[in-house]
């Protein structure tokens, strides 16, 4: 099975996890996209919201899971087949809550764009910014990586 | 995904509904998070698209705010709209009126 290592900057990315874990006790009980499901009678739309939710859950499981002991002792996270799909899922999933609760205010172009004066930022936009970034780099390693296994699992 | 309750209802339409209900489509909306190369490998992944049919999608989705991804039954409908939205697209049902 084809694996990728990736050694990370513990000083770089340990702040960004306090944001993550923050983030995640938020989605236990939303969903990090909203749907509209007005074409669903209201009994089918709890029961697809409730799956949806399981899956979500499940999905940030896996992707904390990363940064367990282990991580802060060697730096190192590593994706496979295993986990590929279910990581690729929860990076998107806190990337629309990072920019739903604390990165409204930069607008959506340059959540596009990423073209913004870093600096400029104050503290907590710009750690929610670099974590937005951050997570958008472990997809796209993944689907640069791993996109075939993903397809065809 | 929930158990679709689209047998019990389409038993008791008429038959112009029933035909109504032949045809939905399932519509991608455009989003400012999602990667272009994460939303090609979810059109791959979930509707079995090639490199240049889920390109094409994609871009559409980008460009026209838009993507009609597929048109049919609406178990089947309903079926990939869910499974769009595990992926956290922001995917819709809408009845095909052209048909």
């Amino acid at each position: 099975m084809k694996r990728v290592e990736v050694k990370l900057s513990l000083p770089v990315v340990a702040p960004l996890l306090d944001i993550i874990r923050e983030l995640s006790v938020d989605l236990e009980r939303t969903l990090a996209a909203p749907q509209a499901l007005h074409d669903l009678d209201q009994d089918f739309r709890g029961a697809w919201i409730g799956e949806l939710l399981e899956g979500q859950n499940s999905d940030l499981r896996s992707l904390l899971s990363l940064f367990d002991g282990d991580f802060f002792t060697e730096g190192v996270i590593a994706f496979d087949g295993n986990n590929a799909e279910p990581i690729v899922r929860a990076c998107t999933a806190f990337r629309l809550h990072l920019r739903e609760r604390r990165l409204k205010a930069l607008g959506d172009e340059v959540l596009e764009t990423g073209e913004i004066d870093m600096m400029g930022l104050e503290e907590p936009v710009r750690k929610a910014f670099m974590c937005y970034l951050f997570l958008a780099t472990v997809q796209e390693l993944i689907i640069q990586h791993l996109d075939s296994t993903i397809i065809g699992s | 995904m929930p158990e679709s309750r689209s047998h019990t209802r389409t038993d008791t339409r008429a038959a112009t509904e029933v035909q109504l209900e032949d045809g939905w489509r399932v519509v991608v909306l455009n989003d400012p998070v999602n990667l272009m190369s994460y939303v090609v490998m979810v059109f791959k992944k979930v509707l079995g698209f090639d490199e240049t049919k889920a390109r094409k999608h994609m871009l559409e989705v980008h460009e026209q705010g838009r993507s009609v991804v597929w048109i049919g039954l609406r178990e089947t409908a309903e079926a990939h709209v869910f499974t769009l939205q595990q992926w956290h697209l922001t995917a819709v049902l809408e009845p095909d009126e052209a048909r």
